[in-house]
């Protein structure tokens, strides 16, 4: 019973006051993300550099994985996985496993590279609006954009090849329609001759750095030697060989050069950087890329190329598939991973040689090719046809473990004579479209 | 469970002035007198405390008064005193689910339970602690929670828990509760150690978490609850605003009584052990030349020969480990000044070798009357825990534990020779005995917990009272995770690893919150109406500070960071500030009618408009028939009716606004790519709207209780993050794009079938179901929380339940293959008291229904380990494992598995000595003393294929609870328990 009342209304009305004005009445911050930057839309020389190099970085996301698929259809390698069954089951058509449209290695290979295709959209269209660049400058940035998103759009199209691709991705609430077979490769080889032409007005220098990769290739005289070496590639899967040869004479191409040169993916360990995806040690269990016992079986003795395989201790087992090879193309997580080399390069030129009927130049180019591998000369028929089986062939063995195996023999329609381990395994022709496209 | 039992007899007398009364307090159930028990004449500073025997003498200053009993963890009781009293026993009695209890339904107001408009579950600490010593806070609940859907991720130690309450709140957004600790509102990340720089597990398509880490709410020791309230939905838990959209579990700590200072000890000792073993493949030559080719078979029969065929299942997960704790708790105070002291040491080792759980942790709670206009109260806590928790679940390099067994056959040796070195496993990326002796992956939490109250009579009359609360809490801990990989370990040395890894995280998490409130109570009309006003103002701030350091290329033996030749860096920083107004009116007309309504204001900065208000409105009604004039069945005291509807709405999770770019550098130069998810410049709260109605019986004096509750809860606004097409770069955003819908029903029989002096029976029956549906989606159905269609995956469609799991099913293409979410749940809890010294508790858990998504088996298949690869259940002649890898890519329907279990959660059986021996044996200086055994999980019924049908690959939160891949094992807990109380 108790009635202490001292604390007069004013009080009460007070401590009211305090609630509301303490609590509430102060606004909540509209902070940015703590985490992470946005460019500017006027953006500097500086700003844009650092979507030039995200741009390049970002090409090497999810690598591994492409180089999985491709490699393991095109039967150059196995990929046992302690973890995921799925290399040896989908992949090959095991039993009557499909390709998923929904799973990893359908969707982090297409996703990642169109991611680096929306960089490059907003690195041209930030050079483009750009105040603060020189002329010169803004076409070195949209040059360099465009080739790289020319590139990554080809990644994905070997994947998915007559399902398409989507190449007018700029609006994301209705990015353009799904471009199927040469369509899609010609909006691509268009997109490589707009970057040509930029490439022609950006002066002497980039105004951004790029990474040692592109060592030899980083001005915009030479980064379009690079730029035409990925048009001629285009070119001969198009079946468009006269075009090829021109654009042979405005790559790197080096009949007699080192079969190395080219433009790379590096890695390092320094922060923010990946490492090579491809690289596993010799002899591991577990996680391994075995070769396919084919790739040694079929070899010519002697061959320089069978270093990229190596002997395991013990063979490696799974799913009823056994291999004795590691594959053995990389030594190391810094190892660089080849975009485009003078050895594609050689043998592009000698397809375009042989399907133009040059043969003599087409069997120069082939014997360059495998004398360096002291496997002699060609000795085989000089036919046409003759000439594409030994093309291939050395495709086969110079490019192993590149991408390039399962992508020549479906242009070839040759996929029926890639080797079957298993009773109801599949040769798949393309990747579906991912499931989220649709 | 029955209301007041008390008996009293009251001898006329007439004396002096003064009134002395005199008497002795025992238990209800078991007759045992309570010493310590607080007898205060209300309203003065006049008390006593009973002593041993638990006889008490006091004088009243006038000569008549009222007196109250109060004693910890007992309901308190007040008596009308006059001079004809001299005599007063009472019996006191224990809290268990009585309905005289209060329950928190308000941010500063309580309700009568048998007033109360909503099912509130409350678990009481006889509940908590009383039958077994849970291993952490999250484990203390399980299976005790009408309506809840709660499982463990997985058996490391240290926890890990997702808790579900009324089905599915959220598909993205927040779906877990809201934990508020006396006011404080506490912190209950999972926190990444970055374990997945090592086992690369999303890197194989899921970027969901697979580290398997503890949630932090483990960190608080179960020991120190008093009780846990859970408001299950919007219709109780509106006025808790938005933080609650998915529930909230209010957690009172122990508080001192008035009284004698109380001394109590207790050491629990036991030991813990895999509840279960798959069992290895019996091999020969045939299967092993199958298995693993020629060149295994001469290593196979040399291990035969020598008898060295070794269960390496049983050596990974079959360590008995040493459970042991200790608690102190010292309580007492007097009428102005009451504390609560509680301490805890408690170190557990787990069921695979060098991992364990260790925790200290110390209490401190006091109240204290300042004067009649001021009290305060404080509750602070300190915390230092550290869990070891090995290194299992999903990896896509074959280095934890379970993924390396799985292809590991019995005959090959991964035993260390006499100079410390292992062997390599030649049949996996990892040898999982090295791994496990070499590897460390810590947990280390020091945390620091406090709260304050303080309330304000601002004015006080006979009829209206107006109090101010003024309440804060503030919740700090540094995370420290340790995970080291030395550059020995087969799978990081020659090249096969980064030559050793040291990932190293750092996490500072700040949270607080501030809360102001003013009530006021009216009665009118001779307590006919009465109205408690509340109004308030809250605002959260939360921080947090994720750093994670991987060093690779380590030198030597050295695991500091700088003794590496590369060092990752990366930083998380969260941060968000909320602010929210209420308003809440509730009228009671003599306990008869009880009718509710409020208001709830929010704003967060997680909105897109941060600064806009949204209103969430509540109301409820409650009807207790049996109060009215007109009710005359006295067999029934209790009938009430009630409805109660209410609001609330789920922040968007911190960040999805944003669009960004990340960091993606190379050639050692900077560079920005854009981040993979599409901010969302609309995006806003979530709307649920929960209607709840039930009924409530009380039969025969309340003997027999049924409450009986069904509701249905709506999610409108669902935050989705959806899969965008990821030709636009991005491959996911936020988005406002749908509705789902639970209904459910709970059913909770409690009943005193006996009740004698020598036999006391208290037992609860429980049933709940859930059944959720996807009402709407405005965007393309999508798979969320598996690894794909392949393996089996949860997939929300429109028209379908939130839970279903999906998969291929041969020609049929994708089906709907299962759903996570059980039929129904029962529990059965027990308590026995015999002869008044033993009692006897258990609790059974039934969880029928509910699918598992399960690739351990596939696994062990793959990796030719499966104790049933060779048999054929379906005698078709093909093996089991082969029909079942067979399967792989053409169905996942092997993958979903029922997951459905009988468990025996907690049995506990004590014996406390009687008064008489110890008053013999000490003199009257051992108040109680209790010896006991219990166990947890003691045994399993399932048909489910794997270690436990209770797992979580993916951690707690979402949907995907229930796929496992090579979990770490659940454990049985065996425990002696020692207590004395002085």
């Amino acid at each position: 019973m108790n009635s202490y009342i001292s604390i007069p209304r004013i009080l009460k009305a007070a401590s009211l006051m305090l609630l509301t004005i303490t609590l509430t009445s102060c606004e909540i911050d509209d902070f940015p993300d703590p985490n992470n930057p946005i460019i500017e839309p006027n953006a500097s020389v500086t700003e844009l550099n650092y979507l030039v190099v995200g741009t390049e970085s970002g090409m090497r996301n999810f690598l591994g994985t492409y180089y999985d698929n491709v490699g393991v259809i095109g039967r150059e390698h196995y990929r046992f996985s302690g973890a995921d069954p799925r290399f040896t089951t989908d992949l090959l058509g095991f039993s009557t496993s499909v390709l998923d449209d929904n799973t990893f290695y359908t969707t982090n290979p297409w996703g990642a590279r169109y991611r680096v295709v929306k960089n490059a959209n907003i690195l041209i269209e930030r050079a483009e609006n750009s105040t603060l660049i020189t002329e010169e400058q803004r076409q070195g940035y949209i040059g360099f954009a465009k080739t790289i998103k020319a590139h990554q759009l080809l990644m994905n199209l070997t994947m998915t090849n007559e399902n398409g691709i989507r190449i007018e991705v700029e609006d994301v609430d209705n990015p353009g329609p799904i471009v199927k077979g040469d369509d899609a490769y010609a909006a691509l080889a268009n997109l490589l001759n707009e970057a040509a032409t930029h490439l022609g007005s950006a002066g002497t220098t980039f105004a951004f750095p790029l990474s040692a990769g592109f060592a030899g290739f980083d001005t915009p005289a030479t980064f379009l030697e690079f730029n035409r070496g990925l048009a001629a590639r285009i070119a001969v899967y198009r079946g468009r060989y006269s075009e090829a040869l021109t654009l042979l004479e405005a790559s790197f191409l080096d009949l007699t050069g080192n079969f190395d040169r080219g433009v790379y993916y590096t890695f390092s360990t320094a922060p923010g950087d990946q490492l090579n995806p491809l690289f596993f040690a010799p002899n591991a269990t577990g996680e391994v890329r075995i070769a396919h016992p084919s790739f040694v079986a079929d070899a010519t003795p002697g061959d320089a190329r069978l270093s990229k395989v190596s002997l395991r201790t013990a063979s490696a087992t799974q799913n009823f598939l056994t291999g004795q090879y590691d594959v053995a193309v990389y030594s190391s997580l810094l190892d660089p991973v080849p975009i485009i080399r003078n050895e594609e390069l050689i043998l592009i030129y000698a397809e375009a040689k042989i399907q133009t009927n040059q043969l003599g130049d087409a069997v120069t180019a082939l014997n360059r090719i495998r004398t360096a591998n002291n496997i002699g000369v060609y000795t085989g028929p000089q036919t046409q046809q003759a000439l594409i089986t030994e093309m291939l062939r050395q495709r086969r063995y110079s490019l192993y473990f590149e991408g390039h195996r399962w992508v020549d023999m479906r242009r070839y329609n040759r996929l029926s004579e890639l080797p079957i381990d298993r009773a109801g395994d599949d040769v798949w022709v393309s990747f579906p479209i991912p499931f989220a496209e649709s | 469970m029955k209301v007041i039992i008390l008996f009293l007899w009251m001898l006329p007398f007439a004396l002096f002035g003064q009134t002395t009364i005199s008497g002795t307090v025992t238990d209800f159930g078991s007759g045992i007198a309570l010493p310590g028990v607080s007898v205060v004449v209300v309203g003065t500073t006049v008390g006593t405390t009973t002593d041993a025997s638990g006889s008490y003498k006091l004088q009243l200053p006038t000569t008549s008064g009222k007196v109250q009993f109060s004693f910890l963890g007992y309901v308190a009781q007040t008596f009308n005193v006059n001079a004809s009293t001299e005599t007063l026993n009472v019996q006191l009695q224990e809290k268990t689910t009585s309905l005289q209890e209060v329950v928190v339904t308000g941010l500063a107001t309580t309700v009568k339970r048998t007033n109360l408009a909503n099912a509130v579950s409350t678990i009481s600490t006889k509940e908590i602690t009383g039958i077994t010593s849970p291993q952490t806070m999250d484990a203390a609940i399980s299976g005790k929670l009408v309506g809840a859907n709660i499982v463990s991720n997985s058996g490391a130690p240290g926890g890990g828990i997702a808790i579900k309450l009324r089905g599915i709140t959220s598909v993205f957004g927040n779906a877990q509760p809201l934990y508020v600790v006396d006011g404080v509102i506490i912190d209950n990340s999972s926190i990444s150690a970055g374990l997945n720089a090592v086992t690369a597990a999303a890197s194989g398509g899921s970027s969901s978490n697979q580290d398997n880490p503890s949630n932090r709410i483990a960190d608080l020791n179960p020991d120190d609850i008093e009780s846990i309230e859970v408001l299950k939905g919007a219709s109780a838990a509106a006025i808790y605003g938005s933080l609650a959209s998915a529930g909230v579990v209010i957690i009172t700590t122990k508080r001192g009584a008035m009284g004698k200072t109380l001394v109590d000890f207790s050491q629990d000792i036991g030991w813990t052990e895999v509840t279960k073993l798959l069992g290895m493949r019996e091999l020969n030559e045939e299967r092993v030349r199958d298995s693993w080719g020629d060149e295994a078979v001469p290593l196979f029969l040399e291990a035969r020969n020598a008898g060295r065929l070794i269960d390496y299942e049983e050596e990974l997960y079959g360590n008995k480990g040493l459970l042991l704790s200790s608690k102190l708790n010292v309580s007492g105070g007097t009428e102005k000044t009451r504390f609560f002291v509680g301490g805890l040491i408690q170190d557990e080792e787990g069921i695979v070798k060098t991992t364990g759980y260790e925790k200290k942790s110390i209490r401190f709670n006091l109240d204290h009357v300042l004067s009649k206009r001021f009290d305060f109260s404080l509750s602070t806590n300190y915390i230092n825990s550290s869990a070891d928790r090995g290194l299992t679940n999903n990896d896509n390099a074959g280095v934890s534990f379970g993924v390396a067994l799985s292809s590991t056959p019995s005959f090959v040796n991964l035993f260390p020779d006499a100079e410390g070195n292992y062997p390599e496993n030649p049949f996996a990326a990892s040898n999982f005995l090295q791994t496990r002796d070499l590897m460390t992956n810590n947990e280390e939490t020091n945390r620091f917990l406090g709260g304050f109250t303080l309330n304000t009579m601002l004015y006080e009359t006979l009829r209206s009272s107006t109090k101010l609360v003024i309440r804060s809490g503030l919740d700090f801990y540094n995370l420290k995770t340790t995970a080291i990989f030395p550059r020995q370990l087969q799978f990081q040395s020659d090249g096969r690893g980064t030559n050793g890894a040291s990932i190293q995280g750092n996490t500072n998490n700040l949270n607080t919150n501030y809360a102001a409130f003013l009530v006021n109570n009216t009665n009118l009309g001779e307590d006919v109406f009465s109205f408690t006003t509340t109004l308030g103002a809250t605002r959260e701030n939360f921080n947090q500070d994720n750093i994670l350091n991987v060093a690779t290329q380590l030198i030597k033996t050295q695991t500091n960071l700088d003794q590496s030749g590369a060092v990752q860096v990366s930083q998380d920083q969260l941060k968000v500030r909320n602010k929210g107004l209420f308003f809440q009116e509730e009228v009671n007309f003599r306990d008869r009618i009880i009718a509710t309504a409020g208001l709830r204001l929010d704003k967060s900065s997680n909105n897109a408009d941060v600064n806009k208000f949204q209103a969430f409105p509540k109301a409820s009604l409650a009807l207790n028939v049996a109060n009215f004039d007109f009710w005359t069945m006295e067999r029934v005291a209790m009938l009430k009716l009630r409805v109660a509807y209410g609001e609330s709405g789920g922040f968007p999770p911190f960040g999805s606004k944003y669009t960004s770019f990340v960091a993606s550098n190379t050639g050692g130069l900077p560079g920005l790519l854009v981040a993979v998810q599409r901010g969302n410049e609309n995006i806003k709260q979530e709307r649920q709207k929960e209607l709840e109605a039930g009924v409530d019986i009380g039969l025969l004096g309340d003997k027999v209780i049924l409450e009986a509750t069904v509701y249905n809860k709506t999610v409108s606004d669902l935050i989705i993050n959806q899969n965008l097409k990821p030709s636009t770069g991005f491959t996911r955003g936020y988005v406002n794009a749908g509705e789902l819908r639970n209904r459910g029903i709970e059913l909770a029989l409690s009943a005193t079938p006996f009740e004698t002096a020598g036999l006391k029976w208290d037992s609860r029956t429980s049933f709940w179901l859930n059944r959720s549906k996807i009402t709407e989606l405005t965007i393309p159905p999508f798979t969320i929380g598996g690894f794909g269609n392949t393996l089996g995956t949860f997939f929300i469609e429109e028209g379908k339940s939130a839970t279903q799991i999906t998969g291929i099913k041969g020609n049929e293409g994708v089906q709907v293959l299962g759903d996570s979410q059980p039929d129904f749940q029962m529990n059965f809890h027990n308590f026995f008291t015999i002869k008044q010294n033993f009692t006897f508790s258990f609790l059974f858990h039934w969880k029928n229904g509910g699918d598992n998504i399960n690739l351990t088996e596939l696994l062990t298949d793959l990796g030719g380990t499966s104790p049933d690869y060779d048999d054929d259940d379906n005698g078709d002649g093909v093996p089991n494992a082969e029909e079942r890898v067979r399967a792989l890519g053409v169905s996942a329907e092997p993958f979903v598995q029922d997951a459905s279990y009988l468990r025996l959660r907690e049995i506990g059986l004590y014996y406390t000595l009687p008064n008489t021996l110890l008053d013999g044996a000490f003199g009257g200086f051992v108040r109680t003393l209790k010896v006991g055994a219990s166990a947890n999980n003691l045994f399993i019924i399932t048909d489910y294929k794997s270690y436990d049908p209770e797992v979580s690959n993916f951690g707690g939160n979402g949907l995907s609870t229930g796929v496992e891949v090579m979990p770490f094992p659940n454990s049985r807990r065996i425990f002696f328990h020692f207590a004395i109380g002085f």
